[in-house]
């Protein structure tokens, strides 16, 4: 995993060398423009142009280097992405120095644009992989310097802008060449020393969010096994009231009756939240979904026909729509069958007699959209991202069904973000709401389908 | 045809309780075992015309353990097991397309706890062809 990171981070900043070296080429040709024509500096003119046309191709070769690398090579290595963002800062001081050569040498205060690159690798590569490049630097352009002092190269003038033959001045290359080595060196001790420190806290930062992960691992592990424990005496319980209910041990009188009932229907509702938890908490608990591809289609028709009854017994106008592209999806089929049941169950049991519910499912372009509407009571307003959070009830919801267990969508929405989906709820203007989530259709080649966020 | 006999093994003493009554009143003569050890003994003693089993017992997986060797003795292979569970939310076992698979779950049927008194007599009156 951290490989992986590591890696994506080092891809981004290859990219991110490659889209800088563009900057870099349309500011030498603007510059050399500009130097040229306005400020009438005597430059090598079309020296310049041509590196700078050769930079251009270059850095287009790179592009497509790391874009074939990205997208074909399944994983390129991490030393593979290290000696690719090495060598580039490589040949870009070897494009300074050609550029400084046809721009005045050491007389060409542009030279310090060496410093940019010595921080950009002390903050990509190791401290002593920083040092070298810092050294290959200060060693291309001592070795420019040098050979123009001694007439080995030709030395373009910078005329007007220099008119004093700084680059022959031995004394002053010399020197300048040690500030200039000097200054880099201590970039790249200033800079690897903040890197050090930054990954320092980055690896304490991971280490809390991992010690955080377990914790949450282990309440989950408490959550389950209690649960669990609690769900078996209900479940006692709940057999021998049935025994009893059901008069198996002989007549019961009216008063008797009703108390047994009245303790049988608050056992059915704790286990039912005892069951709502435990599903929730297993499922936070298990690392991978087992998904396929299934039938959308017939786990739409499956829901909507588990609320019918539900429907038809409170005069419901009850109805759905279905795009017919709709076909398969790619899922836990039946976690996403009985999420839209739930949420049909839910719009149904919270619309007053006479009233309407919908379901419809759409082809959006990457994802099938999911959307029950009722004419119900409607969400509290502010509270429409709340209904999602475990054990939280609206007020009006539970004026409607006081025990509910404040979970069915918390379960929702676990299933959903376990499918990389979305969910939403919010009010109709004509009164009533609309619950809504999408699966996107592309989920069978997520590499982390099914995996909790 | 006589009486019925049926094993029920449970760790659960008011589980055991609450079927017992349920299968008695039935007509069933019912015998109980209180862990896998014990009840392998009873089914070997009283040799039922159908058990009852608990899955999680002291182990995890007790109850499969005890109906794999039953199943596998050819003196006891033929006596249909009803498997009762609780856990199938804590195992995520989906028992509904599982029992019946030799290999995997080798038995009759199951229910999942609490006990209804109609389910339970209804199961074991198919399972014993009653019905």
């Amino acid at each position: 995993m951290e490989s992986v990171l590591q890696s994506k981070s080092l891809i981004q900043r290859a990219y991110w060398l490659v889209h800088l070296r563009w900057v870099a080429v349309a500011v030498l040709v603007c510059a050399t423009f500009l130097a040229s024509e306005t400020l009438k500096v005597s430059l090598a003119v079309s020296a310049l142009y041509t590196v700078a046309a050769a930079v251009a191709v270059y850095n287009f070769v790179l592009f497509d280097l790391l874009r074939y690398l990205v997208e074909r090579a399944e994983h390129p290595s991490l030393r593979m992405l290290s000696r690719i963002i090495t060598f580039q800062i490589g040949a870009d001081f070897v494009i300074l120095t050609v550029i400084l050569h046809y721009s005045g040498g050491i007389e060409n205060p542009f030279f310090f644009s060496f410093i940019f690159h010595v921080v950009i690798a002390s903050t990509i590569l190791s401290t002593l992989q920083s040092y070298l490049a810092a050294t290959f630097a200060v060693a291309v352009f001592g070795t420019l310097t040098l050979l123009e002092s001694f007439g080995v190269l030709a030395h373009y003038e910078l005329v007007p802008f220099v008119s004093v033959d700084f680059f022959a001045n031995r004394f002053y290359v010399l020197g300048t060449l040690f500030v200039f080595s000097a200054t880099l060196y201590l970039v790249v001790y200033m800079t690897t020393s903040i890197m050090k420190q930054l990954r320092r806290q980055q690896e304490g930062f991971e280490l809390v969010n991992l010690q955080l992960k377990q914790k949450d691992y282990y309440k989950n592990e408490y959550i389950l096994r209690l649960t669990h424990d609690i769900k078996g005496h209900l479940a006692a319980i709940d057999g021998c009231l049935n025994v009893v209910r059901e008069k198996i041990v002989g007549p019961l009188n009216d008063k008797q009756m009703d108390l047994i009932e009245r303790g049988h229907n608050r056992a059915v509702k704790c286990l039912a939240f005892v069951n709502a938890l435990l599903k929730l908490t297993r499922m936070k608990l298990t690392g991978r979904l087992d998904m396929e591809l299934f039938s959308l289609k017939r786990s739409i028709f499956n829901a909507f026909a588990a609320a019918e009854n539900g429907a038809k017994a409170k005069n419901l106008e009850y109805a759905y729509e279905m795009d017919t592209a709709v076909d398969t999806v790619y899922g836990e089929s039946t976690l996403i069958e009985e999420t839209i049941t739930n949420m049909l169950l839910n719009s149904v049991k919270y619309t007053p007699a006479g009233g309407i519910v919908k379901l419809s499912v759409k082809d959006a372009k990457d994802h099938i959209l999911i959307q029950i509407s009722d004419s119900g009571i409607g969400i509290p307003p502010d509270e429409t991202e709340k209904i999602f959070e475990e054990f939280y009830r609206a007020a009006n919801a539970r004026k409607v069904e006081r025990d509910g267990t404040g979970l069915g969508l918390s379960i929702a929405k676990q299933v959903v973000t376990r499918h990389h989906g979305k969910i939403w709820a919010q009010n109709n203007p004509e009164g009533g709401s609309t619950f809504s989530f999408t699966i996107p259709k592309d989920l069978q080649s997520h590499p982390e389908a099914g995996t909790v966020r | 045809m006589g009486q019925r006999k049926i094993v029920i093994v449970d760790d659960d003493p008011d589980i055991v309780e609450s079927m017992k009554v349920v299968l008695e009143s039935a007509g069933y003569s019912v015998e109980t075992a209180s862990n896998g050890t014990e009840g392998l003994e009873l089914i070997k003693e009283v040799n039922p015309h159908l058990v009852i089993m608990d899955v999680m017992m002291n182990s995890l997986q007790e109850g499969f353990i005890v109906s794999r060797e039953l199943k596998s003795d050819p003196n006891y292979k033929h006596i249909p097991i009803l498997m009762v569970t609780s856990v199938k939310d804590k195992t995520g076992i989906d028992f509904e397309s599982a029992a019946g698979d030799d290999e995997w779950l080798p038995v009759e049927g199951y229910f999942d706890k609490p006990v209804k008194p109609q389910v339970l007599l209804e199961k074991v009156k198919s399972l014993l062809h009653e019905s």
